[in-house]
């Protein structure tokens, strides 16, 4: 039986290989292939894959151990959400989700109408050849269904730190980032070939590259609030090499989704477009591969092999080689010379494009460096937290007063004056307001005060703009989404200052009845029990929190003792508030009596994710309104 | 020289001295907040790091673990040659234990005292830091494949 699956399987991922080889073929303008269409061989290409995921799916429900890659990630007694999300807790797993998203993407554009017929050709066969390189890979050097010879009783499970609902979404939300940027890339070297980079061609990408934008987007807040919960550490991002990885791509992106409005708008900026879309995907590979590679050195690299870090290695190379020498060949025939006023909103973006670049350039050089002396040196070293901190803190007031200022602008030649004459009482209001917030809880430091007062800038005029434009119908659906995700920007920006400046820890050793005090909070330590699920064993303390005398809430931090495979997990236990989290955790350490708690007071964590949450909707309100206005057309 | 191209010179020049400022700021920050790795016998090589933070790797010594309070603990960290004592305040991770990995960031004192603020929290009960198993093979006691 396993032996017709290994057959079957590997039969429909030749199929999409060979229907990628013809639909890359339609690149050259040929005769040969007009038949099958695009749009079969998507269809082709589409089916194949999902069915082979289906049939991977199938194998860990069942339990099939005769395959290795069951055998290694799965076991017959764990609860049915994790032997489906182990499906892609592994490298083999999440390379097959990788492609069918890419195939996804791939079908979906086939589709997409309003398009002429020779660009759509060129966007699918390039998109095609990517298709085609992935799944030889998996095919022939990772191939998820690879059989052994020996009749295993049982696998070795998903390692327990992955079994968690949350992180049964996380990659395929950040997978649908990712590999939303391929389309992008193959837009962009489609609009190379064509010599057509221009205001329709701003047009077409734009849903496709906002929509990725938020899936990207919302993938990083996933993992992060996974982090903070999960690890037990209180913190929800600690600048590590993984999480790096994917915030390089997003600030990339992020500088992607501006200029894909000025070019649309203005007319300019293609040359710049280009160079960032090839980047984004550069960059989302990336943060795929080095991630599963084993080369970074992280708290969150799961499954690794080293030997395959040097396959995306060449494919990332051989991306950016033909696509500088595509675009080095032909940039001068894209670019337009026509000019923006220099106090325009042009100017602005684009002065907060190279900002984002800096960004980009600090967090790459911290997370390559370690990399870098490794190999080279065969030194090991980490790139310390504050690195980030300090360096990103000072540009970020910049981005910050660029943000709120450049919508005010006009396209063309403003007076900044005006401007600022205009918006008078808002930057008394925000100037106030920060004054209170300095005095009251004594924030002296000039870098905090400050991104506090621009953040409060930015979100007080973001909400004024769209509520101002609502008397005006038209300008209220296609701001809405901008006015949402800078607002939230700021929010999330004041939230993590705040956070930063204000968070507290203590640490005590308890045993049963102590009394422990976190600022005006007394938690009594009630009792512990021992747990036994299916799948773990725990221990459960319980802490009752008393405010006054009064009983508020009752904490209950586990220790978990899981058998397969043999790991101990520290579960956090956290009260959400809207102004400040309280956050419990527990240790037990071998030969003590006592157990260790340390419990966090972290201020605005709600209003954190909050303000990631509307820049999250930002993003698809922006993606779907212009999706509705292509089918109008 | 046309106008233009002076101008295009000008702009070209400016922008190389405000990028090349921006790198010299970002690469200086960087230098600062490096930390290196150093296995026992490397770090006893390498006097010339007391003072700065760094972070310590290797075996946790056996019967070497002791509390002097709630919250203080003292054990040493070994690569089979040479040890270094090592004083920590807060919690121990739960996978803490003797004769398996650890890896410490803290200061390495003029005394030969090594006071950690961080015990790296790991997942895996065979986990071993990647940078242990580098100190462990340099030491010649490595004995995984």
């Amino acid at each position: 039986m396993s032996l017709y699956i290994f057959y079957i399987s590997n039969f429909l991922l030749l199929l999409c290989l060979t229907a990628s080889v013809i639909q890359s073929s339609k690149i050259i303008n040929n005769k040969i292939f007009t038949r099958p269409g695009v749009i079969t061989l998507a269809y082709v290409q589409l089916i194949s894959i999902l069915l082979t995921f289906l049939i991977l799916i199938y194998l860990f429900l069942i339990s099939d151990f005769n395959f290795d890659l069951v055998y290694f990630n799965s076991h017959s007694e764990k609860p049915l959400i994790y032997k489906f999300s182990g499906v892609w807790g592994n490298h083999e797993g999440s390379m097959l989700l990788w492609i069918l998203i890419l195939v996804l993407f791939n079908f979906l554009f086939a589709l997409s109408r309003g398009i002429s017929e020779r660009f759509k050709e060129i966007t699918v066969a390039v998109q095609s050849i990517m298709i085609f390189g992935f799944v030889a890979f998996l095919v022939f050097l990772s191939n998820p269904f690879a059989l052994n010879q020996n009749n295993f009783f049982d696998g070795i499970g998903l390692n327990p730190i992955l079994q968690d609902p949350l992180l049964a979404i996380h990659p395929p939300v950040l997978y649908i980032g990712y590999v939303g940027f391929s389309l992008v890339f193959s837009l962009a070297i489609a609009g190379l070939i064509t010599k057509e980079v221009d205001q329709q061609w701003a047009s077409i990408v734009k849903p496709w590259v906002f929509s990725a934008w938020a899936f990207l987007t919302a993938g990083i807040a996933l993992g992060s609030f996974w982090a903070y919960y999960e690890l037990g550490w209180g913190g929800y991002w600690f600048w590590d090499p993984v999480e790096n990885a994917s915030l390089m791509p997003w600030i990339a992106a992020t500088a992607l989704i501006h200029c894909v409005l000025i070019l649309q708008k203005r007319n300019v900026m293609q040359s710049w477009t280009i160079i960032l879309a090839i980047l984004t995907f550069s960059l989302s590979l990336v943060g795929t591969f080095l991630v599963r590679s084993g080369i970074l050195n992280s708290v969150h690299t799961f499954a690794s092999d080293p030997g395959r870090g040097l396959f995306i290695l060449l494919f990332i190379f051989l991306i950016l080689v033909f696509s500088f020498s595509l675009f080095a060949y032909n940039f001068e025939k894209i670019n337009k010379t026509s000019s923006m006023g220099l106090i325009s909103r042009g100017t602005g973006i684009q002065v907060n494009n190279w900002l984002l670049i800096t960004i980009l350039t600090i967090v790459f050089l911290g997370t390559m460096y370690p990399l870098a002396t490794d190999l080279l040196l065969n030194k090991s070293l980490t790139v310390g937290p504050k690195y980030y901190s300090t360096t990103i803190a000072p540009i970020i007031i910049l981005f910050l007063f660029f943000m709120f200022i450049s919508p005010r602008l006009g396209w063309t030649d403003t007076k900044l004056y005006k401007i600022i004459i205009q918006m008078r009482y808002l930057i008394i209001t925000s100037l106030t307001i920060t004054l209170i917030i300095s005095l009251y809880f004594e924030l002296f430091n000039l870098t905090e005060t400050l991104i506090i007062f621009f953040s409060l800038l930015l979100i007080i005029s973001s909400m004024t703009a769209s509520i101002n434009f609502n008397k005006q119908n038209i300008l209220v659906r296609t701001n809405l989404g901008q006015n949402l995700a800078h607002a939230g920007f700021g929010i999330l920006m004041m939230a993590v200052v705040s956070n930063a400046v204000y968070s507290e820890e203590r640490i005590y050793n308890a045993k049963v009845g102590d009394n422990l005090q976190l600022q005006k909070y007394i938690f009594s330590f009630d009792k512990i029990e021992q747990v036994e699920e299916s799948n773990y064993n725990s221990l459960k303390a319980y802490f009752l929190m008393k405010k006054d005398g009064k009983l508020i809430d009752t904490f209950t931090p586990e220790i978990r003792f899981y058998s397969n495979p043999p790991t101990i997990t520290s579960e956090s236990s956290i009260l959400h508030k809207f102004f400040s989290d309280i956050y419990l955790v527990m240790n037990v350490p071998q030969d003590q009596q006592s157990i260790s708690v340390r419990m966090h007071i972290k201020p605005f964590m709600t209003i954190l994710w909050l303000g990631t949450l509307m820049i999250i909707i930002g993003g698809i309100i922006s993606a779907s309104i212009r999706i509705g206005r292509l089918n109008e057309k | 020289m046309t106008n233009l191209v002076k101008s295009r010179l000008i702009k070209f020049l400016l922008s190389l001295i405000i990028v090349s400022i921006a790198v010299l700021i970002i690469i200086f920050n960087l230098r600062d907040n490096i930390i290196y790795f150093y296995g026992p016998t490397e770090l006893l090589k390498n006097s010339d790091k007391q003072g700065q933070i760094i972070r310590l790797g290797g075996l946790v010594s056996v019967s070497s673990v002791q509390n002097e309070s709630d919250s203080i603990f003292y054990f040493s960290i070994t690569d089979g040659d040479n040890k270094i004592d090592v004083k920590y305040e807060g919690i121990l991770p739960n996978l803490f234990a003797e004769d398996k990995g650890v890896v410490v960031e803290g200061v390495y004192m003029n005394d030969g005292r090594f006071i950690a603020n961080k015990v790296l929290a790991k997942h895996d009960e065979n986990y071993m830091p990647p940078e242990v198993i580098e100190t462990l093979k340099k030491s010649g006691k490595w004995q995984g494949e």
